[in-house]
């Protein structure tokens, strides 16, 4: 991990952490290794908490607050269809989070988020056909219908961890999109079209992609932000610790699968807030929404960004979802193998994934750059 | 030696663990008073370790119960006992490595203050917890390396981690795993000065292969061989008794030492 991102969550001065999806360090620690796995961090010396945290503190606030800006400014430049594909991206790094939260942060692989992003996007889907094309309340039924289907779901996974976990939330999320699959209730594998556009505080329907792109990014940004305070909580710690040594922490007097089975179930409320967000932008949701291969897209964008990192992996998401859904038509359909391409060498040349790319080791980089174009120069 | 009248703070009775046949501790009956620094000897497969565990609650018993201040806490796992003021260290230092020695120390406190779930604020506006914890690692001398990686400490560094840790719990009764195991000189020195130093209300448990760290820190030595309790009594009185020499101080003919032990299977 950085330096700058350790002594910035260490430090005094904090971002406005309710604005920014991209200045969350995550916190230096936590950044660090699981991606791999194999590395151990040793490094990491910093001395200054205080006054030394403000300065990368406030540059991290720019970035942000400049990420922002430009996201949202994306529909007063760009053409509807650029627009629609960065809320997908939005909606889809907002599962990307939820799988971060239990695979960076707490150490648990996860490959059944899609079944709550699914409860999520069908919730809000119905409740637009049929009670109301409120965005508000559709987005915060789903975030409920997620946190219910990953407390009455998650309680058998949380008491394993590791190859174990993994299988059984496999089987959760295989299991839930079978369901989704032949309920007929829910359109079965047609899916469910025919959502009317959202409106919001009971103004005109937002049919233009700009205005739900607005809206997918306002919630978006709501949900990194939560996200990025429950990392940084005491809560957070908990969960890092969980992830570093589980046997330790019952030894302190932790009930590890207590403290696993709440993330669990916050996992579930934002990987449901994420699909009703997906669906208010594509106005239909089908099985295929939620199968398997985006349950393991979303967790190779956490490889990919770098686990633990918060804004690392949403940039890994943005990046797969481009690769997959912009990308591979130009590429005659080759999109996976790309993706594929991608993740070897992540895992080859970026153990910390794009989260690691920052900070020092960048300046690094330009500095090393610097020195030798300088030496060119003299020469 | 031991006041009578006082509820011991810990208290094992009949305490038995076996592996199969194999009984690794024989019903041990041992009484710790409450400030008490006690110390369990033994030559090497004396059960010392199984006893340790047993009693820390890594493993369950096969009979005979524990019992902190007067309370049967035999059948609770181990994180409900560290809960109740009972905690360990290990042989080989269990720490989170990832995350700061601060943060090692701050996962001690948080529990203990009620604060380990608390998500609605970032964990350094909780003052009082931050604090606590640099007091800990003050007192072990690691305020220095506050905010370094847990996993650049050095093995001595470590130990002195994990007692900042324990005593972070606000435990009773600490257990040290042979605290001293693997240790240069100087970090021995360093470290049996620092345990010294520790809280007199506290009640110490210490595992050790070293006797002169045991006669230097204990007030009371147990010695354990074949799973049983062979002699317990102050320092001087364990270094002068025979069955103890014979045993473990190294008089011993082999053949003794063989014939017994071929003897309990």
């Amino acid at each position: 991990m950085n330096i700058k991102a350790v002594k910035a969550m260490r430090g005094g001065t904090h971002v406005p952490s309710g604005t920014t999806p991209v200045s969350e360090p995550l916190d230096g620690d936590s950044a660090c290794d699981s991606g791999s796995g194999s590395e151990r961090r040793s490094g990491g010396h910093e001395s200054g908490t205080g006054d030394s945290a403000k300065g990368p503190g406030r540059r991290r606030a720019v970035v942000a607050v400049a990420v922002v800006a430009l996201l949202a400014a994306a529909p007063v430049v760009l053409a509807p269809y650029p627009v629609s594909a960065m809320s997908r991206m939005l909606a889809f790094a907002v599962l990307v989070l939820s799988v971060d939260l239990l695979t960076g942060v707490t150490g648990l692989p996860a490959l059944g988020q899609a079944a709550y992003f699914g409860a999520g996007a069908y919730t809000a889907v119905l409740i637009g056909i049929h009670i109301t094309s409120d965005a508000l309340v559709q987005t915060l039924a789903g975030l409920v219908m997620g946190l219910v289907a990953a407390a009455v779901t998650g309680w058998v996974a949380v008491r394993a961890s590791g190859i174990v976990f993994l299988m059984l939330t496999l089987a959760i999320g295989e299991s839930v999109h079978q369901v989704a699959d032949t309920w007929q209730a829910v359109g079965a594998s047609n899916g469910l079209a025919g959502m009317p556009p959202i409106t919001l505080f009971g103004g005109p329907p937002l049919l233009a992609a700009g205005f739900v792109h607005w809206w997918v990014l306002a919630v978006a940004v709501a949900v990194f932000a939560a996200v990025a305070l429950v990392v940084r909580s005491p809560y957070g710690r908990t969960l890092r610790g969980i992830r570093d040594n589980e046997a330790r922490m019952r030894a302190l007097g932790y009930r590890p699968a207590l403290a696993r089975y709440g993330v669990f179930c916050l996992a579930g409320a934002v990987a449901g807030a994420g699909g009703a967000l997906w669906a208010q932008q594509a106005r239909f949701f089908s099985p295929g929404d939620m199968g398997f291969e985006v349950a393991a897209l979303a967790l190779l964008s956490v490889v990919i960004g770098g686990p633990g990192s918060l804004w690392g992996p949403c940039l890994g998401a943005a990046l797969v979802l481009l690769v997959r859904d912009n990308l591979s038509a130009s590429i005659g359909g080759h999109g996976p193998l790309v993706l594929g391409a991608v993740f070897i060498a992540v895992v080859f040349l970026m153990p910390r994934g794009l989260a690691g790319l920052t900070g020092a080791r960048l300046r690094g980089l330009i500095a090393a750059r610097g020195a030798r174009l300088r030496k060119e120069n003299a020469s | 030696m031991t006041p009578q009248r006082v509820t011991p703070l810990l208290e094992l009775r009949g305490l038995t663990r076996s592996y199969g046949s194999l009984t690794a501790v024989d019903s041990v009956d041992l009484a710790l008073a409450p400030g008490e620094r006690h110390a369990l000897i033994g030559p090497n497969g004396a059960g010392k370790s199984t006893l340790f565990a047993t009693v820390a609650g890594t493993l369950r018993a096969s009979g005979g119960s524990v019992l902190l201040s007067g309370q049967d806490v035999t059948s609770l796992p181990e994180g409900e006992r560290a809960r109740r003021g009972m905690v360990r260290t290990y042989q080989h230092s269990s720490l989170f490595l990832d995350c700061s020695v601060l943060d090692n120390v701050a996962l001690a406190v948080q529990r203990v203050h009620r604060v380990a779930h608390r998500c609605d604020r970032a964990a350094r506006r909780f003052r009082h917890i931050d604090t606590e914890a640099r007091r800990h690692l003050d007192s072990v001398g690691l305020l220095g390396r506050a905010q370094d990686m847990a996993a650049a400490l050095s093995h001595g560094e470590r130990r002195q981690l994990e007692v900042a840790m324990v005593l972070a719990t606000e435990p009773a009764l600490v257990m040290f795993d042979e605290p001293t195991a693997g240790m240069s000189a100087a970090e021995t020195e360093r470290f049996v000065a620092l345990m010294e130093r520790l809280p007199e209300r506290l009640t110490v448990l210490i595992v050790e292969h070293d006797l002169d760290v045991v006669f230097r820190l204990a007030e009371r030595v147990t010695v354990l061989h074949l799973g049983k309790v062979l002699a317990s009594g102050p320092p001087e009185a364990i270094r002068a008794d025979e069955a103890v020499q014979r045993a473990y101080l190294g008089s011993a003919r082999t053949e003794d030492l063989f014939a017994e032990a071929g003897g309990e299977r």
